[in-house]
């Protein structure tokens, strides 16, 4: 009880410090009309976070604090460029670190080295996202200046969509080329089938599993870290764990759907080959896998985006294992940091039965754009600029595209995550990212995976047999796209 | 006197009428709870933080009716939700009007003059009736690109003023209320035709046009199809774009459920004061057929 | 219904052409927002024509390939598009029985002479409210109150019960969906048949209570056959509203038609079509089918109750 309160305490005054930081940081960046730049200290890792000076003239203002940054002396003109910066976007993730940490944002007037910042963002679900987007794309060339989509993000479940097309523009075009402290995975998934990179990647996903410590005692009698990993490095010894967990009365996963990607990016075959849909031999484990676990009460018929997963994450959830990368603990956990219902303090982080990614956001820049040197800017803030990629591990807890700044922060025995009960989740993180490979991946497979997850449910509650969930499933994409030939 | 003869009836079964009474009550208070109902939930959830509605139900209001008023009315991704209501109101009060207005008209001319092919253009309406709005979506929306009037607002009020259940309705109505006497003793007055509609009979028929003005602006109000179709700029969003936007985040770190459950609320508030408004006519009783009897 | 004593009437006004003018904004606007766009979808239907990821492809002419395609059984052996008309036709059914039903009481509770219902302004307000409520938040509260958390799970969990799915099950996921349909729409149904039954001439009423005619007797020979026109009214624009579901079911099953595609409706396969693929020639194929389905069963309703208006009208 007593350790709750100290806990929960702490979180309080965590959560304190930190708003009260990234007020600071709004504040000084909002108040900086002037040239004056204000800067605020963080006592976790003594990093400077320096809020730029905003110059209202269109001249570039970069903040050249580091050597990586000062390397580029061919940028762009920006003299004749539009005078609206267009972005489009599935969520504010990007919006918001943006807004606080691109140099030359001023936040007040909203825009980025004096250009206007508009951003357009739709979500994902449905490829409602992808629809819009392409549309604005294949106006582009016509567009006026106001309308031209200038810069867009991607994620890695189609970004080979937009790489493989022209409506992309050749990094190199902007002055850019690809930097040693960029992820290998990050870089291939950027390029198209012709090896041009096409773009960066400003986060490296790879995806974690989150435990409960509580629960992992209860189960496994440990909850430390590599002796957890040891009993749960292979899915043999996930599925004996499962069933454990299960008759001490917990769940292993909150979601059928929880281990998917595990397996699908670890699949050794692509969603279509030669115009023909086939299901890859790891999703059909999946497949298998998420049958018994169902049956026997293992995990739930929650979506893994549900609610009732989501209910999970509180104090008084009986879930052991959650599967994502640093975002997903920091933005989609908000139940398990809730400081009432929460069990911050109460989790903790390993590789799992496989190595494997989840998501990533990569910038592109959109053919046609009239503010290629805006998008060349944010492009090496994101990646190349140590002070921002700093930020983003400190104030974040992302886990960024930068290999020296990671590795900065792994090795450094007082940082740590309160929320993982102090754990270091860069330096997991860190041990991580050999064992990603980016391979076998087309332009469907969002909605590929987006629609099997959901149609293969039928099956799993009996409504009818494995058959017709397939057939269903491969009507779906008949509907999403009729070029794709289905069994 | 009518009312008299039924209540001489009436006296000899007094039982069975305290009965149907007292059934007649219970079924209209069940019917009240049911369309109740869903009012109760919405304000109670716009009261709840995101993370209270996880949590689970809870059947008193809580305390963060004004954290979710601020998030929905600083929310940027929607532009600015009274901006929303305004287009919204803008929509739809135009298109009951146009509705209203053009559709009484045509079952007008339809009641009042003998024209050739007068017989042909009732069927024909009727049969159009029948076409449902998603059929020729695609062609419309092909046409408004073509004609340049994407992110507009007439593709979406100028066809209402062509609305065959308007008509059907209208046509209705004035065969059994419009006297045509009215209509030839103005025409002995010298008055023009458009002016006999306009001044002697849309006063007459005011009932059925206010309660075709409460469903056309509802149902443009709320219509979600048509201008998802047709809208792709954030300052010109209807209400249910923007609805569809903040809720479609639900499921993201960036979603906020009492935030869409604010909206919904300050979605219904217009709808519900302009529906009060006309209501009376409702409450009133729109008659078919009182007139000529 | 009375247009032989009209016209006998309307034969002295020479004004015939202003009739014209008066029904020319109507169909100016009609042939132009909604018969051409009508008739280019239905041209459509002829072409392969789609995007593949960024690729257009077609138009190419392919004749009737997209209803071929469209009849085509699935590897599971049903016809999707069948199978899709009947969830419609099920779901619509399962809302509009009770909904008229509801309707046809509240009407006869409301416009009763002997019953003198009191508080009928706070009622007759009430039972239209639900329709402001948009189809899709109405979806949303029911989509929450109905989930594997939700309000009435954890009733059925506080009585000792285990969580029922109710979105995971065919019969419930249709009854919700059917439910939702019906609550926004009987009030308004009610308000068209209460204005049908004060038309109704109230010496029928007196004549027959005078002949010692029971209530029932009442409603089943006198009031529902005086209705017909306007019930006739209320099933068709029920059935138009019902074949174009779309919003309740697509929310309620995130677009998906869960589950086994049993809630899944024409327009949403439609909807579907003009997504991501922009298949405007499967869409064209389905917009004819929803086309020949809206005709066939209008054609129906109107056959059934024609010739008893007709009757009525005459005698009135």
């Amino acid at each position: 009880m007593n350790d709750h309160n100290l806990l929960e305490e702490r979180t309080m005054k965590k959560r304190i410090a930190s708003a009260l930081l990234a007020s600071a940081v709004i504040l000084s960046v909002a108040s900086c009309g002037n040239n004056a730049p204000a800067a605020t200290t963080t006592k976790a890792a003594e990093t400077t976070t320096a809020a730029p000076a905003a110059n209202n003239d269109t001249q570039a203002a970069p903040a050249d604090t580091t050597e990586a940054a000062a390397t580029d002396a061919a940028a762009p003109a920006a003299a004749d460029e539009g005078d609206t910066f267009n972005i489009y976007a599935w969520n504010e993730e990007f919006k918001g670190f943006f807004e606080k940490y691109q140099p030359g944002y001023d936040a007040a007037a909203q825009t980025l080295n004096g250009v206007k910042v508009v951003w357009t963002i739709n979500p994902s679900d449905n490829g409602v996202y992808q629809d819009k987007l392409d549309a604005a794309l294949q106006a582009n060339a016509s567009a006026s200046s106001a309308d031209k989509v200038d810069m867009f993000l991607a994620e890695a479940d189609y970004i080979l969509k937009y790489t493989d097309s022209d409506y992309t523009m050749d990094i190199s075009q902007l002055g850019l080329s690809q930097v040693d402290t960029e992820y290998q995975y990050t870089v291939s998934a950027a390029s198209d089938s012709n090896g041009k990179i096409k773009g960066v990647s400003f986060q490296c996903c790879p995806s974690a599993l989150i435990y409960r410590r509580s629960i992992a005692k209860d189960v496994l009698g440990t909850d430390d870290p590599d002796e957890v990993q040891a009993q749960l490095d292979s899915w043999d010894k996930f599925d004996a764990t499962a069933a454990k967990a299960k008759e001490l009365g917990y769940y292993m996963t909150a979601a059928y759907a929880e281990t998917y990607r595990v397996f699908s990016n670890n699949a050794t075959t692509p969603w279509v080959t030669g115009g023909e849909l086939a299901i890859p031999d790891a999703i059909n484990q999946w497949i298998d896998q998420a049958d018994t676990y169902l049956k026997n009460g293992y995990t739930l018929t929650s979506g893994i985006w549900g609610d009732e997963k989501n209910a999970q994450m509180f104090k008084d959830g009986k879930t052991m294992c959650f599967f994502g990368p640093a975002w997903y603990f920091n933005f989609c956990m908000g139940n398990a940091q809730d400081p009432e219902k929460g069990c911050s303090g109460d989790w903790a982080i390993c590789k799992g039965p496989q190595g494997h990614f989840w998501g990533g956001t990569w910038i592109l820049a959109a053919t046609g754009t009239d503010n290629p040197s805006l998008v060349a800017d944010v492009m090496r803030a994101f990646t190349e600029n140590e002070e921002v990629c700093e930020n983003l591990i400190v104030n974040e807890g992302q886990f960024t595209n930068n290999k020296k700044v990671n590795e900065k922060f792994a090795n450094d025995p007082s940082f740590g995550s309160d929320f993982l009960g102090g754990q270091n989740a860069t330096a997991v993180f860190c041990g991580m990212t050999d064992s990603i490979v980016w391979a076998n991946a087309t332009i469907y497979d969002q909605l590929l995976n987006e629609g099997l997850q959901t149609y293969i449910l039928d099956y799993y509650q009996g409504t009818c047999d494995k058959d017709t969930a397939l057939a269903n499933f491969y009507a779906y994409v008949n509907e999403k796209y009729p070029a794709i030939q289905t069994p | 006197m009518a009312k008299e003869r039924m209540d001489f009836i009436d006296k000899g079964n007094k039982t069975t009428l305290f009965v149907s009474r007292l059934v007649s009550y219970i079924f209209l208070i069940f019917v009240t709870i049911l369309s109740l109902f869903s009012f109760y939930l919405l304000i109670i959830n716009s009261t709840r933080s995101n993370a209270q509605l996880q949590a689970g139900f809870e059947v008193l209001p809580k305390e963060h009716f004004f954290d979710n008023l601020v998030t929905a009315w600083n929310d940027t991704s929607i532009f600015f939700l009274p901006q929303g209501m305004l287009n919204s109101f803008i929509v739809a009060a135009a298109t009951c009007i146009l509705t209203t207005y053009f559709s009484a008209m045509t079952a007008y001319g339809v009641c009042v003059y003998d024209f050739k092919g007068r017989n042909f253009v009732h069927k024909f309406i009727i049969l159009i009736m029948m076409i449902p709005t998603q059929v020729g979506a695609l062609g419309f929306v092909k046409l408004v690109n073509e004609l340049g009037l994407a992110n507009t607002y007439w593709p979406l009020i100028i066809p209402a003023i062509a609305a065959p259940s308007t008509y059907f309705y209208m046509k209705q109505y004035i065969d059994s209320t419009l006297p045509l006497e009215i209509v030839e003793a103005a025409r002995v007055d010298g008055s023009n035709e458009f002016r006999t509609y306009n001044f002697i009979c849309v006063p007459i028929l005011k009932p059925a046009l206010a309660v075709q003005m409460i469903f056309a602006f509802v149902a443009s109000w709320n219509n979600f199809f048509t201008p998802a179709l047709i809208l792709d700029k954030k300052e010109l969003y209807t209400l249910p774009i923007m609805l569809s936007i903040v809720r479609s985040r639900i499921n993201s770190q960036a979603g906020d459920m009492g935030e869409v459950y604010m909206i919904i609320l300050l979605a219904i508030i217009p709808v519900v004061v302009v529906y009060l408004f006309l209501s009376k006519f409702i409450i009133g009783g729109v008659t078919l057929g009182s007139v000529k009897g | 219904m009375s247009s032989t004593t009209a016209s006998v009437r309307r034969k002295s006004i020479s004004y015939a052409k202003w009739g014209y003018l008066f029904i020319a904004p109507f169909f100016i606007v009609y042939l132009t927002c909604s018969l051409i766009p009508l008739l280019f979808t239905f041209y459509n239907a002829f072409f392969e024509n789609y995007m593949d990821g960024l690729k257009q492809i077609g138009p190419n002419f392919v004749g009737f390939d997209n209803f071929v395609t469209l009849f085509t059984p699935k590897s599971s052996g049903t016809i999707e598009i069948f199978k899709f008309a009947g969830n419609t036709m099920i779901m619509w059914i399962m809302g509009a029985i009770p909904q008229i039903v509801f309707a046809l009481l509240l009407a006869v509770i409301f416009t009763s002479e002997r019953m003198k219902i009191k508080g009928q302004g706070f009622f007759k307000t009430v039972i239209y409210m639900p329709n402001l409520i948009m189809a899709s938040a109405f979806s949303m509260l029911f989509f929450t109150l109905f989930s594997n958390v939700g309000p009435i799970n954890q009733i059925i969990q506080a009585a000792g019960g285990q969580v029922f799915e109710f979105f995971n099950n065919v019969w419930s996921a249709r009854t919700i969906i059917a439910f939702i349909n019906f609550l926004m729409w009987f009030g308004n149904t009610t308000i068209l048949l209460m204005a049908g039954i004060m038309g109704i001439d109230q010496s029928l009423f007196e004549a027959a209570a005078i002949d010692g005619a029971k209530s029932s007797q009442v409603f089943f020979k006198i009031t529902i056959p005086l209705l017909m026109p306007i019930i006739v009214f209320v099933v068709i624009t029920a059935l138009i509203g019902g074949l174009q579901m779309f919003d309740v079911p697509q929310i309620i099953s995130s677009g998906k038609g869960t589950p086994n595609n049993t809630t899944k409706t024409l327009v949403m396969q439609l909807n579907a079509y003009i997504g991501t693929s922009k298949n405007y020639g499967m869409a064209g194929a389905v917009s004819i089918m929803l086309f020949i389905i809206t005709g066939v069963l209008s054609f129906i309703v109107f056959r059934f109750t024609e010739p008893k208006k007709e009757k009525k009208g005459g005698k009135k």
